[in-house]
């Protein structure tokens, strides 16, 4: 957690200054102020984080031969089931979670998202609307840098805030929808969760289209190592994201899935979900069913 | 998709509200998770339906080395990568929505990328339910690439989707002896057997989605895309991929939509134009 | 061309007989296939043509302008074989029609001179039984979207044939000594206009003609396509595209439209 009240100075001379400034379009604008949100302030918060601790970057754990996953991560041996060793034969292979890369990742995202919420508890908002986020990788191996950004709104007409600011990367009519839906924004949530593979023979062959002998008789066959990766690696994220839900509803997901290639035989899966808590505080009404229209443009 | 609304709402008492409500007792609701869009998320409920979880399934085949070498007629092993990653995928995906409570997945997102060595396969989309609705076995849980609008409305119409369709085909190109080429060169001809290997090869491709469709009992598929052209690592093979969503109408059979002719206003208007022959 | 496959490939006849059997498929999405729906057809197949098709050469004048008609008539040969198969996969299944009909040329690395000219399309089949076949007694084809093929109905105008005109055209090259006259003037060129005009008027005219042939009374959706495909900057195919019509005979009230501003963008 970001220590209380890191703002660079900067960030408070101009969250000092009067006039309104904020990242939303003409239509997210109107759509805000029809639902009485009063755009204060553009908000932001950054946060720099490295993970190249675990000798020599991100490479480093696997080139190793026998990396050690961190404790109560997922961990799974792959056994060569050839029952032979030669200097080029993998005999031996494992999936295993990289904690490390997503507990910088947690902490990156969470610092960033801390310090824009605090500019926007400085100017008495109640909510952050239009969230944008970007993680950039900078020039060393190892470094991202994150950046949130978003709109600072007060609500027309309600008591000042009790608590900390609600968060969402909704804007404009979608989020005039939710409310009207009967939901209330509670945050932005991400999470990220990494996987490497570490490739036994019969995976290495199946990958690199060796085929015949060791993978199945030159037919067609499921690389079960690295399906195995893409799922477990899916589930982690959603199970991590549920945690963070605390009995809520995550409304407009976004899974992204990444796989690298860091050399032969030698995978990463990293899976981003992120999406908006959302609480249900009104009971659903339906809307009448729709009406097919033919537009005449 | 714009239905006149019955009576203008207070937004403004309704975020006042929303707003307050939260510093209540949290909710004590099972968390779902959904990408759907609120768009989708209230056409969807306008039908009794809701989102439950965001599922997916992946699945990776190799291709045994060799296959892509120049030689004549189908690439069989391709296809047949092809074939058996979708199938898998499909399964997992199933399983998941099972799994989580739904009765289908809408709004299924196909990422399909055929590499020389293996075929990569993942499918992503919301689990949904009719709302407070048991879990259904694994094997009655339909799939559909549809957005959660067409999903609305093609059932709105009377219609289910029941899963995806899909049939590939991968061939050589044949080709042509330099006799030919030359004696081909200043005449307007068609190549009868390229046509022939191409057009055979992609109504393969097709024929294979239909038998797809009718072994998930379909009576027919909808919104058919055909996915085509050389693959970028051997120019000499072409990939045909036919993809599909299998409907079939409900109990009370197709309902007429009888739809209203709107002008719409935030986009030049052009008018309908006929052009008169003498 | 005479040495035209006259079957269609085997694939294709089982792929049909599936269809025939009751299973429809369609490229059409769900609003067009409910619109479809409302106008009184099923949609009966996704039918195709396809011709791969050489294309021979022609010794262009670098300073004329002219139609280079041995192009022309490739092109228009070449579109037209993929068009009638297309019409064959939809007679076969009994269609009365086929809608939202695309005509695509691709290239391949392995085919020089050559391309292959696609048409595909939904084949639709009257619910009434009532044969909707156009003067020729074939299926029509038409290349509006399930949306323009629902308005069209309902201004009482049914579709005839996708109807087509091209020509390709060699512009002249203009001498140096032009060139240098003209620099740094702002003058008209009318050897270019000209032959702009006339090939387009030419692309046009022979799409009406296609028109007329088929007893239509005007033509809607006219597209004017311009490409080089691959002969070079001077030398351009021209092609008319459209959807003939005939009025129906029965009169029509036109619903009033209502004005809307969507909301979601």
């Amino acid at each position: 957690m970001a220590p209380a009240s890191d703002l660079p100075e900067a960030a408070g001379r101009r969250l000092a200054e009067g006039s309104f400034s904020s990242g939303l379009s003409v239509p997210d604008f109107a759509a805000c102020l029809s639902m009485g949100l009063e755009p204060l302030r553009l908000v932001q918060g950054f946060c720099a984080m490295q993970w190249g601790a675990y000798g020599g970057g991100i490479l480093g754990g696997a080139m190793m031969g026998q990396p050690t996953p961190a404790s109560g991560g997922y961990n799974e041996v792959y056994q060569c089931p050839h029952g032979f060793v030669t200097g080029e034969h993998r005999a031996w292979g494992q999936n295993y979670e990289q904690t490390w890369v997503e507990s910088a990742w947690a902490t990156g995202f969470s610092n960033a998202l801390t310090r824009m919420v605090e500019e926007a508890t400085a100017l008495g908002a109640h909510g952050v609307v239009g969230v944008l986020d970007t993680e950039t990788p900078l020039a060393e191996a190892g470094v991202a840098e994150f950046h949130l950004r978003g709109t600072a709104v007060r609500v027309e007409g309600a008591p000042a805030p009790k608590g900390d600011p609600w968060t969402t990367f909704l804007a404009g009519q979608r989020l005039a929808k939710v409310f009207e839906a009967g939901y209330a924004p509670l945050g932005a949530v991400a999470t990220v969760s990494s996987v490497r593979v570490w490739a036994n023979c019969v995976t290495e062959y199946a990958l690199e289209g060796t085929g015949g002998l060791f993978a199945g008789g030159g037919s067609v066959a499921e690389v079960d190592q690295v399906v195995r990766a893409h799922g477990v690696a899916r589930d982690l994220a959603r199970t991590r994201v549920r945690a963070q839900l605390h009995g809520d509803a995550l409304h407009g997901a976004e899974l992204s899935v990444v796989a690298r290639e860091h050399g032969s035989g030698d995978l990463e899966v990293q899976v981003l979900l992120k999406g908006n808590r959302v609480r249900r505080v009104a009971p659903f009404s339906p809307l009448p069913a729709p009406t097919l229209t033919v537009a005449l443009s | 998709m714009s239905a006149p609304s019955p009576e203008p709402v207070d937004l403004k008492a309704v975020v006042r509200r929303a707003v307050a409500a939260l510093d209540g007792t949290p909710s004590d609701t099972y968390p779902t998770t959904s990408d759907l869009t609120i768009d989708e998320e209230l056409a969807l409920h306008s039908i009794g339906w809701e989102p439950v979880e965001l599922v997916s399934g992946v699945s990776i085949v190799s291709i045994p080395l060799g296959w892509w070498n120049w030689g004549q007629g189908e690439i069989t092993a391709a296809s047949e990568a092809h074939r058996h990653a979708f199938a898998n995928a499909v399964t997992r995906l199933h399983r998941e929505a099972a799994r989580a409570g739904g009765h289908g997945v809408v709004g299924v997102r196909v990422e399909a990328v055929v590499r020389p060595t293996h075929v990569e396969v993942a499918l992503v989309g919301s689990a949904v339910r009719p709302v407070g609705a048991g879990a259904r076995p694994e094997a009655e849980v339909f799939l559909s690439d549809l957005s959660g609008r067409d999903f609305t409305l093609l059932s709105v119409a009377g219609w289910e989707t029941v899963g995806l369709a899909v049939g590939s085909s991968f061939v050589f190109a044949p080709r042509r002896s330099v006799g030919t080429v030359l004696g081909q060169q200043t005449q307007n001809v068609e190549l009868t057997n390229f046509t022939e290997a191409i057009y055979a090869a992609r109504e393969t491709a097709m024929a294979r989605m239909q038998d797809a469709a009718l072994a998930l009992g379909a009576t027919g598929v909808v919104g058919v895309s055909i996915d085509e052209g050389p693959m970028s690592f051997a120019s000499h093979a072409v990939g045909f991929v036919a993809i599909g969503t299998v409907v079939r109408p409900g109990p009370s059979g197709h309902q007429r939509v009888a739809p209203m002719t709107v002008v719409p206003l935030d986009d030049a208007v052009v008018a309908f134009e006929a052009h008169a022959l003498e | 061309m005479s040495d035209a496959p006259n079957d269609l490939p085997e694939a294709t006849e089982r792929r049909l007989e599936e269809l025939e059997r009751g299973l429809f498929t369609s490229d059409l999405s769900v609003n067009e296939f409910l619109l479809i729906k409302e106008v009184g057809f099923h949609p009966v197949g996704l039918v195709m043509g396809s011709s791969i098709y050489h294309t021979g050469i022609q010794t262009r004048k670098w300073s004329q302008s002219q139609e280079l008609t041995k192009l022309t008539e490739a092109m228009y040969n070449a579109r037209e074989l993929a068009m009638t198969r297309m019409e064959e996969e939809a007679a076969e299944l009994g269609a009365d029609g086929v809608v939202g009909v695309r005509l695509d040329v691709n290239y391949y690395e392995w085919g020089k001179d050559a391309a292959e000219f696609i048409a595909v399309g939904t084949a639709v089949k009257a619910e009434d039984g009532v044969s909707r076949r156009n003067a020729l007694g074939k299926p029509f084809t038409s290349d509006l979207s399930g949306q323009d093929f629902w308005t069209l109905h309902s201004t009482g105008y049914t579709p005839q044939g996708l109807v087509m005109g091209t020509c390709v055209y060699h512009i002249a090259h203009r001498g140096i000594g032009q060139t240098l006259s003209t620099t740094g003037q702002n003058v008209e060129l009318p050897n270019f206009t000209q032959a702009l005009y006339e090939a387009r008027e030419l692309a046009m005219t022979r799409m009406q003609d296609e028109a007329t042939r088929l007893g239509a009374s005007g033509i809607v959706g006219v597209r004017l396509e311009e490409k080089s495909h691959q002969w070079g900057s001077h030398t351009i195919e021209f092609l008319a595209l459209g959807t003939a019509v005939a009025k129906g005979p029965d009169p029509v009230d036109l619903a009033t439209p209502v004005t809307v501003i969507s909301l979601d963008h």
